[in-house]
């Protein structure tokens, strides 16, 4: 009777317009208010009602933004941060608090055990999710669970599917929960079969059990049809690795190209080294970190202008690096065009004074730059997983090789800096502003930097030493493509990165970082100038 | 032939030999505590370890001041020599009282139960010694042909050598390696080699014992000298400099250059390793911290602020620049580094011949000052201090 | 001539009168512990807590009717510079103590000279445990202080899989070495622990776990490797990875999609200090186990907080950093080393290093903000284990606590009993 009148009032709410889901919130409602004992009711009434609402709410729940408000004596609601405001979770309204009410205002989160509970009646309700990838993984985990109450609601979301990799994953979760309940024999074989069919990945270590208790048992069949099935399956996580492999290579070379690239300007068109470079990356991720703190104390953090603050940030990080780059080239380097190896001690003095200067002002702990919401989560493609983050990267490495691409070849500063880098001196007589070419170069190559440190900030950590993660590194890029050249640094950081990744998995990440560095050794004695060394008529260049 | 350039420097030698070698260990041992004249154990320990530091930039001087390969690895081949002879310390610490067997304790954590093939030889001291000179010598003679024979040079060999002191300080931070199923144990991963107990049978804290190290490093330091200014006297030492100044001339005058250059790079890396052996035992521990490439960096600083291209400019670059750290470590544990950096700069910018140069930089300027001679005629002020 | 000798008199004069003066109502206390370099991330918060301490300390009184005076020295992360501050602390200074270290390395490179000196350090950090020295007093949780009981809490919520991740040295390869032990006694079966499996010689296992080097920044195929190790629903990760390299790694692991409800993460290096840079939004839900909480709801750590950031505000020197400052573990053990330190000086009655090491081993006991702290002969310390759960501002909620735990440093081999 108290269900009729309830989907009547659901109906009857629904035809006026009103929150549709009203249901839901007010079972939540009262979820997040009620005791322990209580919580075994509620939650068995949330499982009948599969609303997606569920899951919003609970995610919200777990990362604090849910609170008990007392609106009177007698009655406490509950209320849900929604960007700035606080909204009444039962209709959704927006409440004002006033302020001698605030401290009637308290933050609930649920227990551990609850959430545990609450991931069940979620996860199935991802079953039915609109997201193809999102069903997909609910599938799965429920059917690695492998607990035979959840085969009648992923039997009939099989049948009722019509996304074709949604429906394998179906029978693929299916077949794995046979695994451990089946009926009789030939069911089990069926089952492994069809999952070697599938190319099931999760199912892998569950058959590969079954295969070893059947040797034991004497079963051939059941073995052999094992043995297909998992050579099947092998083959398959082959492919992915191979790819996943490129494609975090791909990744990791962009980041080493986004370091090398300001160097290999600074380096390759001025003779610089300058290892200090590091700091200039960092003074990127500092830039982010400022600007954060900036649109957080004049917006607030809920807000949608915080957003915005990276992308704020990327064009102010150039700004303030190339502006200290130009600083630091008329007040420091001018004097050391001649001689590249001071140059490397002065800049090494300069690194120290730079770490240390952070250190002061921003402590030298880590600091913490955040994500902005439209990077977070990742692609899911064939197995292979890749963050946005790392996407940004990537795209981000690229537009800075265009546009690096465009200065040096479509503007007049460009131009200039190839003559100066050609043959200083006839440059000079030709009329072309040196000192100022100069300078501005080693500002745009720091101001490359600090966009590095940008990006970095999303991927690692931002700290006083971030910059001496990565100054072998860059060196190493600059040295193997050719110092001078920036399409060489580009190919030598994307095929570093690469063959860093395939060798990690047979090797780990230390000796992996241990053999690329001793090729790299290996490929200088055949390319000693690197992969597009400078040609120059001069001995000894 | 007089291996000295001038009575001032034959001088200078005969006194350093007699205060260092005689007087300091005098003033260690016969002086009781509390005398104004006593020279505390960590005293001499502390200045033991300044002259293993002058030795390692003598090699580095040798490579960069005479031969023109400014090389960022020297730091490492210190290091492999250290290791070298702190794993036949790490052998004699005698039986561990919680684990009872002889092996080193990382060795016993990590579950092994026998010494491995490779560690074993360290046990014995003549093994040890003469390994801590060849192994960082085969280190460099390896790595020195691929790299000379394809006439890598200037920044590129820098770079080369900093990366090379990179993976294998990698290598050496880690406390396995694991080849085809198996499992080796290697060189005490991060925590290193310490906790050294006995050297040639005798208590290694003693301060016996760390007057004869100290003497030992003195006498290294000093015959180092010595052979450096002999070797720069003869045709050998001529071909090296005439390498620093227009290597493609000599090299079409007919001379091996590459030859040339390789034993250079060996001997001064056999010579920094054995440094790094005597600094082992006077420091107390070796660990791969010792290997980065800011430590070679160190060094390449101690040359050029002592100046570079002098006999003695390294030793001094090395003694300064130590204690000046080691003073604002303490009195400025904020800014110490700001304060060296800020040196470095001044260093590179305003003093290109280094402390040594100083004299012969400043000289115009006070002969103008007190009103002697014009500014330009005694420029014969060549950085030739000794 | 006569101008030197005036000056030389006056200057050994003056001398000796504050010498005098001071040797009176001071007594020199060393810090040793890195202010630069790659240890300064975490060593410098202790610092700022000794500071306090002492400051505290001075206000009530002093040790003995004497103020403390501390003597700080930088050991700039490099060891030898450790080997040779301490040296000089206990040889030119003549501290009474010394509060210092943080990884071990520091330690065992300083051992040796304070037990030449027949000095006295304490140590406030977690370590791996398999050393007594008798001139160290180890404040720090023992690995039965802090992965035993994670480990065991753990196995209570029914997970069944551990993923073992660290970073390459000892601390983190002994804890595993420990760990992989214990779990086997558990009945935990090989295949469950995750990582992959170090064999000796002939082929047996002899231990579990990833491991990475320090600074390490490229986390995707380890994610990746845990994403699908974790995909059965019971698995869990025991993470030993140390310092910065937990930003790149918990960046990945967000970004993978996977929750802390799905495979939590249980870090052993991560206090609230460490959150202070870490996306803590992400972690929500994973565990930490540390003798001491912030969010402690006890009026001896109200007291403690609430005092430290009026310090901070009103008496810390200014190149403390002052914004955004929490407490977590190892501020804690060093504050309540200091205390201990002055319970033995009193209770010995005498600065000396080894009447106050006797004291020490005859059991002191100090109420800190954790709990009470009280010392063993074995040189460690009973106290208070909490474990906590991470919330969206970098605090833990706390779950579970065990009081007035043992600390036993040698636990290798202990377990084997059962199984073998």
């Amino acid at each position: 009777m108290k269900k009729a009148l309830f989907i009547l009032a659901v109906f009857v709410s629904s035809a006026f317009g009103e929150v549709d889901n009203e249901a839901t919130r007010d079972v939540l409602e009262r979820l997040a208010l009620a005791g322990k004992s209580e919580q075994t009711g509620v939650l068995a009434e949330l499982a009948q009602l599969g609303d997606p609402f569920i899951k919003e709410f609970v995610d919200a729940w777990r990362v604090g933004e849910v609170f008990s408000y007392e609106i009177s004596d007698t009655e406490t609601i509950v209320l849900q941060r929604v960007s700035e405001n606080y909204r009444r979770l039962s209709n959704d309204e927006v409440i004002e608090i006033p302020n001698t009410e605030s401290d009637k205002v308290s933050k609930i989160r649920p227990s551990r055990s609850l959430r545990r509970e609450l991931k069940k009646i979620t996860d199935t309700i991802d079953l039915a999710s609109p997201d193809v990838g999102t069903r997909m993984d609910a599938a799965l985990k429920l059917g690695l669970s492998q607990r035979l109450e959840y085969m009648e609601s992923l039997q009939s979301k099989f049948e009722a599917e019509s996304n074709a990799r949604a429906k394998a994953a179906f029978e693929e979760a299916i077949n794995i929960i046979i695994l451990a309940n089946h009926q009789s024999p030939e069911e089990l074989n069926q089952a492994v079969q069809r999952l070697g069919e599938l190319k099931s990945l999760p199912g892998r270590d569950q058959i590969s059990g079954i295969q070893t208790k059947a040797v034991e048992e004497g079963n051939s069949e059941l073995a052999s049809i094992c043995s297909t099935a998992l050579r099947q399956i092998d083959n398959r996580q082959r492919t992915i690795e191979r790819w996943g492999n490129l494609v975090r290579g791909l990744s990791l070379g962009s980041v080493l190209l986004m370091v090398a690239f300001g160097l290999a300007i600074t380096f390759g068109l001025m003779g610089i080294i300058n290892m200090a470079h590091g700091e200039f990356i960092a003074i990127g991720g500092y830039t982010c970190y400022v600007m954060q703190n900036i649109f957080a104390s004049s917006f607030g953090e809920q807000s949608a202008a915080y957003q915005w603050f990276f992308w704020v940030s990327l064009p102010i990080c150039f700004l303030v690096a190339g502006g200290i780059g130009y600083g630091l080239e008329k007040g420091l380097f001018r004097f050391l065009y001649k001689r590249p190896l001071e140059s490397l001690l002065a800049t090494w003095g300069l690194s120290m004074v730079m770490q240390q200067l952070f250190r002061l002002k921003f402590g030298a702990a880590n600091v913490q730059v955040n994500t902005p919401d439209i990077l977070i989560g990742n692609f899911d493609f064939w197995g292979i997983a890749l963050s946005y983050t790392r996407v940004f990267v990537v795209a981000f490495a690229g537009f800075v090789v265009v546009m690096t691409w465009l200065l040096l070849t479509k503007t007049n500063l460009g131009l200039y800096i190839r003559a100066v880098m050609q043959n200083r001196n006839m440059a000079s007589s030709l009329g072309i502003p040196v000192s100022r070419v100069n300078s501005l170069t080693f500002a745009f190559g720091c101001g490359l930097a600090a966009l590095a440190g940008a990006a970095l900030s999303q991927i690692g950590n931002v700290g006083p030493s971030m910059g001496q993660t990565y100054i072998v590194d860059s060196f190493m890029v600059v040295v193997v493509g050719g110092v001078g050249n920036l399409l060489g640094a580009g190919i030598s950081a994307l095929g570093i990165g690469t063959v860093d990744q395939f060798l990690q998995p047979t090797f780990g990440p230390v000796m992996g970082k241990i053999i690329v560095f001793l090729m790299i050794i290996l490929f200088l004695q055949w390319k000693p100038g690197g992969l597009f060394p400078t040609k120059s008529r001069s001995m000894d260049d | 032939m007089n291996v000295f350039d001038s009575k001032l420097e034959t001088r200078g030698f005969i006194v350093t030999m007699i205060v260092l070698l005689f007087a300091i260990p005098m003033m260690n041992a016969f002086f009781p505590e509390n005398s104004f004249f006593h020279i505390s154990s960590f005293q001499l320990s502390l200045w033991g370890k300044y002259v293993t530091y002058a030795i390692l930039a003598m090699s580095l001087n040798v490579l960069w001041g005479y031969t023109g390969m400014l090389c960022l690895c020297q730091s490492l081949f210190f290091a492999l020599g250290a290791y070298a002879f702190g794993m036949y310390l790490v052998l004699h610490i005698g039986i561990d009282d919680v684990y009872n067997t002889p092996l080193p304790v990382f060795m016993d954590f990590q579950g092994y139960t026998e010494l491995p093939w490779y560690w074993a030889p360290f046990e014995y001291a003549p093994f040890a010694v003469v390994a801590s000179l060849a192994i960082p010598g085969l280190v460099a003679f390896v790595f020195g042909t691929l790299i000379f024979r394809s006439r890598i040079r200037g920044v590129y060999f820098s770079i080369i050598t900093q990366a090379l002191t990179y993976a294998l300080m990698l290598f050496f931070f880690k406390n396995n390696l694991e080849l085809f199923g198996q499992s080796y144990i290697l060189f005490g991963g991060n925590n290193g080699l310490n906790d050294f107990k006995e050297i040639f049978r005798a208590n290694i804290n003693s301060a016996a014992t760390q007057r004869w190290l100290f003497i030992a490093s003195v006498v290294l330091m000093l015959s180092v000298y010595l052979l450096i200014a002999w070797v720069l006297k003869t045709k050998f030492g001529k071909v090296q400099q005439a390498i620093r100044d227009s290597e493609n001339r000599i090299r079409f005058s007919g001379y091996s250059t590459s030859t040339y250059k390789l034993l250079i790079f060996t001997a001064c890396a056999m010579i920094a390793g054995a440094a790094g052996a005597l600094y082992v035992p006077q420091v107390g521990g070796i660990n791969a911290n010792e290997m980065t490439p800011a430590k070679s960096l160190d060094v390449v600083v101690w040359v050029a602020f002592g100046g570079r291209g002098t006999k003695f400019g390294p030793i001094l670059g090395a003694v300064v620049v130590s204690l000046l750290k080691s003073f604002f470590l303490r009195a400025a544990p904020d800014s110490w580094l700001i304060i060296l950096g800020g040196i470095f700069i001044f260093t590179v910018l305003f003093m290109p011949n280094g402390l040594v140069g100083l004299p012969g930089q400043l000289k115009p300027w006070l002969n103008r000052i007190r009103g002697n001679k014009p500014l330009v005629s005694e420029e014969a002020s060549s950085p030739s201090v000794p | 001539m006569k101008l030197l000798k005036k000056l030389a008199l006056g200057l050994s004069l003056f001398a000796l009168i504050t010498s005098a003066a001071k040797a009176d109502d001071t007594v020199k206390v060393g810090v040793l512990h890195s202010l630069s370099g790659t240890m300064a991330i975490s060593e410098t918060s202790l610092r700022d807590i000794l500071l306090f301490t002492f400051d505290e300390i001075n206000a009530a009184g002093g040790v003995l009717g004497k103020k403390i005076e501390p003597v700080v020295v930088d050991g700039a992360s490099d060891w030898p510079t450790f080997a040779e501050k301490a040296e000089q602390l206990l040889a030119q200074d003549k501290v009474a103590v010394t509060f210092g270290c943080w990884t071990s390395v520091s330690r065992k490179f300083v051992l040796p000279i304070y037990e030449k000196y027949d000095g006295l350090l304490f140590y406030p950090v977690q370590y791996e445990g398999e050393e007594m020295s008798p001139n160290i007093f180890y404040t720090a949780e023992a690995v039965n202080q802090q992965a035993i009981p994670a480990v065991d809490y753990l196995l209570k919520e029914g997970y069944e899989k551990f993923y073992l991740i660290g970073t390459d040295y000892v601390y983190p390869q002994t804890t595993n070495l420990v760990l992989f032990e214990y779990l086997q006694s558990k009945g935990i079966p090989v295949e469950n622990i995750g990582g992959g499996l170090r064999r000796d010689a002939s082929g047996e296992v002899i231990s579990a776990g990833k491991y990475t080097p320090f600074s390490h920044t490229d986390y995707q195929q380890i994610v990746a490797e845990i994403k699908a190790f974790a995909a059965s629903g019971d698995a869990c990760v025991i993470n030993t990875i140390n310092g910065d390299s937990n930003v790149p790694f918990f960046k990945e692991i967000a970004a993978s999609g996977l929750t802390a409800d799905d495979c939590p993460i249980v870090s052993y290096s991560l206090s609230e200090d460490e959150f202070r840079s870490l996306p803590t939004k992400d972690l929500v839900g994973h565990l930490g186990c540390w003798t001491y909480f912030m969010s402690l709801d006890t009026p001896a750590n109200k007291k403690f907080v609430s005092n430290f950031q009026k310090w901070l505000k009103k008496d810390a020197p200014s190149y403390v950093q002052k914004e955004g400052r929490v407490t977590c573990s190892p501020m804690v053990l060093s504050y309540n080393g200091v205390y201990l330190w002055k319970a033995a000086v009193e209770k010995a009655g005498t600065f000396d290093p080894d009447e106050v090491i006797e004291a020490l081993w005859s059991g002191v006991s100090f109420d800190g903000p954790g709990g009470t702290v009280k010392t063993q002969p074995n040189h460690h310390l009973t106290k208070n284990v909490y474990i906590g759960e991470t919330l969206e501002d970098g605090q833990f909620e706390i779950l579970e606590s065990f009081n007035n735990v043992y600390g036993e440093p040698f636990l290798k081999g202990t377990f084997l009993t059962e199984d073998s």
